[in-house]
């Protein structure tokens, strides 16, 4: 029997020419970068700091957002609500941790379905009926599901390191105030296309981002079998995020990527920047699922 | 397929497996002849409610169904939705081979109209000497069993549950990892 979900081929094309991309952009800055300089110390430097990052995300994301690990008896419904949706998807269940704000929003973090946590905040708690939560913690766990820290720590590697080598370039030529003309040349070639690719994998990293929210609302859709309570989550919490006032949007702006709407309004950004595709497009994708559901078809 | 699935960021729903639910028949006569412990005649089978019209016209088909097979087996039903959203069908009948085939009639249904994503779990009620209710839990989606004795309001008996972990080893196949031995409180059978 054909399942009502149908599949999105076009997300998943779209992911993997992202990917693709990303991948030949990092080639060829690793093999200009290999031209002027030994390129296997910073690599190594970076690594480093990736892997740190990549382990330490967990503790690292909770840390910076004041989200405390909350235990079954002091949640016993949100941990119900969870259990349940991972019995009925086959996952395990991540820890689970409430932030004390305010501001309804929720995120996924940690490096492995073991490791992984999932934070809600009290704002979101109160403002969302059951149904709505669930359809946020389902978006949640297919972020985990998908391995979302993973594919994004992977991705912004080579991206981080060419942020380095750009800054690094800049400071050393300063330094040597242009004496050598070689070598001065060489640096502003280094700078100049560290600069470029540093900007080129922005751009791809925010688009498979907003290529993972896609696929996280899908997910949610499929394990909740309820496409609409999750549409009608999103125009809550946007609703929201719209009005709160702009100082304690600036404090957990920096979260954005992990955050299930993101604390800025979406007007005055472009969208080629943004970590979270348009609410407009979310709901339209959401809306065709809810669609596929009653006539069978996707 | 999890990994590159995962990946490319595709969901797919987890593929329910009721093969293994039939065991359970045998490990009700294990239960009395070693512990004591006998069926309570009565099981359920929990669901998550989708909100479209299909599942609402399987949940019609369920109900002629169960009144077709009361006919025939006398088993007696009731349905109702818990506090989560989640619907229960709770089946009433002395024979335990009975309830047994009924949870997986319906089961079977629920797959057939494509809904097998949605199945949570079934529930078999037993009791001990004293009366203890003690529930074995099945897992649609990891095809295992796992015990759960409740004691009090928000308390189990974990003793007990392990006991009949390790004298059920050989019969059923139980849920090895303890923490997914997610607590039902408030099961309306």
């Amino acid at each position: 029997m054909r399942e009502w979900y149908g599949k999105d081929w076009g997300l998943t094309v779209r992911m993997v020419l992202t990917a693709g991309l990303l991948v030949i952009v990092y080639l060829a800055f690793l093999t200009i970068l290999a031209q002027f300089m030994e390129a296997i110390p910073l690599l190594m430097i970076a690594a480093v700091f990736l892997i740190a990052q990549y382990y330490f995300a967990d503790k690292l994301v909770l840390w910076s957002t004041g989200a405390r690990i909350v235990s079954r008896d002091e949640y016993p419904e949100l941990h119900t609500i969870v259990e349940r949706l991972c019995n009925l998807a086959n996952l395990s269940k991540p820890r689970i941790a409430v932030i004390d704000t305010p501001i309804p929003n929720a995120f996924a973090t940690g490096r492995s379905q073991n490791k992984a946590v999932v934070a809600v905040t009290t704002g979101l708690l109160r403002r969302l009926n059951r149904d709505e939560l669930e359809g946020v913690l389902g978006h949640e766990l297919t972020h985990v599901r998908n391995r979302d820290v993973l594919v994004i720590t992977i991705a912004s590697f080579l991206s981080t390191i060419a942020w380095f080598v750009m800054r690094f370039s800049f400071y050393s030529s300063l330094f040597r105030g242009g004496g050598r003309d070689r070598s001065a040349g060489a640096t502003i070639i280094i700078f100049l296309v560290s600069l470029l690719v540093w900007f080129i994998s922005f751009l791809l990293i925010r688009a498979l981002s907003r290529y993972r929210e896609f696929a996280a609302d899908r997910g949610s859709a499929i394990i909740t079998g309820n496409p609409s309570a999750l549409i009608s989550a999103l125009l809550k919490i946007s609703g929201v995020m719209k009005r709160v006032p702009a100082d304690d949007l600036r404090e957990v702006e920096g979260m954005n990527a992990f955050f299930i709407i993101p604390a800025i309004s979406g007007d005055t950004i472009m969208s080629l920047f943004s970590t979270h595709p348009p609410l407009e497009k979310r709901i339209e994708r959401l809306s065709a699922m809810e669609r596929a559901m009653e006539h069978g078809t996707y | 397929m999890g990994l590159i699935d995962a990946l490319l960021g595709r969901v797919r729903p987890a593929a329910p497996k009721i093969d293994t639910l039939f065991s359970i028949s045998t490990a009700c006569i294990t239960l009395e002849a070693n512990l004591d412990i006998t069926h309570a005649g009565v099981a359920g089978i929990c669901f998550k409610i989708v909100s479209s019209t299909t599942f609402d016209r399987l949940r019609s088909d369920l109900e002629d169904l169960l009144t077709l097979t009361r006919r025939d087996t006398a088993t007696e039903y009731r349905i109702e939705k818990d506090s989560f959203g989640y619907l229960w069908i709770v089946l009433r009948d002395n024979d335990f081979e009975d309830l047994v085939t009924t949870i997986n009639l319906i089961s079977e249904t629920v797959i057939e109209n494509g809904f097998g994503s949605a199945l949570l779990c079934s529930v078999f009620k037993f009791k001990n000497r004293r009366g203890k209710k003690i529930y074995m839990i099945y897992n649609y989606k990891s095809g295992r069993f796992y015990p759960f004795i409740p004691e009090g309001a928000r308390e189990r008996d974990g003793q007990y549950e392990l006991k009949l972990n390790a004298v059920l080893s050989t019969e059923l196949p139980l849920e090895k990892d303890i923490s997914k031995w997610y607590p039902m409180w408030g099961i309306p059978l």
